[in-house]
């Protein structure tokens, strides 16, 4: 049950990133709202972990440089959502979010890129997208 | 709507990308340390590409609201969700979850029209659009794991 909140909780909160990012977006433009909201909660997250103990920062030098450099790529992503919500509203934007993101994931899954462990291409997982695509020309049309 | 359109999907297939990445990085560090550099990185590149777009106006912000301020935070409940989500819950149920949970949130904004959104009517359309959707995310996600396929490990 705890874990069904934190779940459902999450989900409500990354479309609410969206949606206060495209209000402050309106307001003072939206690469001023992704540097402020990024390095605000960049800040958080640092003092947070200045907080706890288990700090093990010296694991980062295990891991594949490339792998470090992802949280880059929410600058593309926050222009992106924003721009989408503001023209189109936000669930469209994250119904068409969604499916790219669930097929790029299935993408990477089946051909084993980035070391993931490679996954046989399943019936379930088309399925899965063409209902997606289906319903989103469902809410559109 | 073309444009939003190439925009909602070059993000979400980022959001794929970022998320394997990110949980790569989790895999050695803990969580705390992976979501510092991941919004420190976000920082950086926003701040950069800002510059590049905007140059000084970057920095000449008018029209600020105290709230803007705490927005940021939001980026650190969503890991503190999903982290735990995960933990209790594993990838697939959780994430099927948030999944769900987002659609409802925007659906429910979007109707009321907070957040400047512009106010879409509910309809019985949409409604169905959405469940159609949902079920499409659950079976995407339950789907061949009777056949023992691997759930993909996401989390923001």
């Amino acid at each position: 049950m705890r874990g069904l909140l934190f779940a459902f909780l999450g989900g409500a909160l990354i479309t609410l990133q969206g949606v206060a990012n495209s209000r402050i977006s309106q307001s003072i433009g939206t690469w001023q709202a992704a540097t402020l909201t990024q390095w605000t909660g960049f800040v958080t997250a640092l003092l947070i972990l200045l907080f706890i103990r288990d700090r093990k920062l010296r694991e980062f030098k295990q891991v594949k440089p490339l792998y470090l450099t992802g949280g880059a790529l929410a600058a593309i992503i926050i222009f992106g959502n924003v721009t989408a919500i503001q023209q189109m509203g936000a669930t469209f934007t994250i119904s068409a979010l969604l499916i790219a993101q669930l097929s790029l994931t299935f993408l990477i899954d089946s051909k084993g890129w980035f070391g993931v462990a490679k996954q046989k291409m399943q019936a379930p997982q088309f399925i899965g997208i063409l209902l997606m695509v289906a319903g989103v020309i469902i809410l559109r049309f | 709507m073309l444009i939003g359109i190439f925009w909602a999907l070059l993000a979400g297939a980022l959001v794929g990308l970022q998320n394997i990445f990110n949980s790569k990085v989790n895999e050695r560090a803990n969580s705390w340390a992976t979501t510092a550099l991941v919004l420190g990185l976000g920082f950086l590149a926003s701040l950069v590409i800002g510059l590049i777009v905007e140059g000084k106006k970057l920095f000449a912000v008018q029209h600020m609201e105290l709230w803007f301020w705490f927005s940021g935070i939001i980026g650190v409940g969503v890991v503190v969700c999903m982290v735990n989500g995960i933990k209790l819950l594993g990838p697939t149920y959780a994430i099927s979850i948030a999944m769900t949970s987002q659609l409802v949130f925007a659906l429910l904004w979007d109707s009321l029209g907070w957040f400047g959104l512009e106010q879409v009517p509910f309809t019985f359309k949409q409604f169905i659009g959405v469940i159609v959707i949902v079920s499409g995310i659950f079976v995407f996600k339950f789907g061949g794991l009777l056949q023992g396929r691997k759930p993909a490990v996401q989390g923001e």
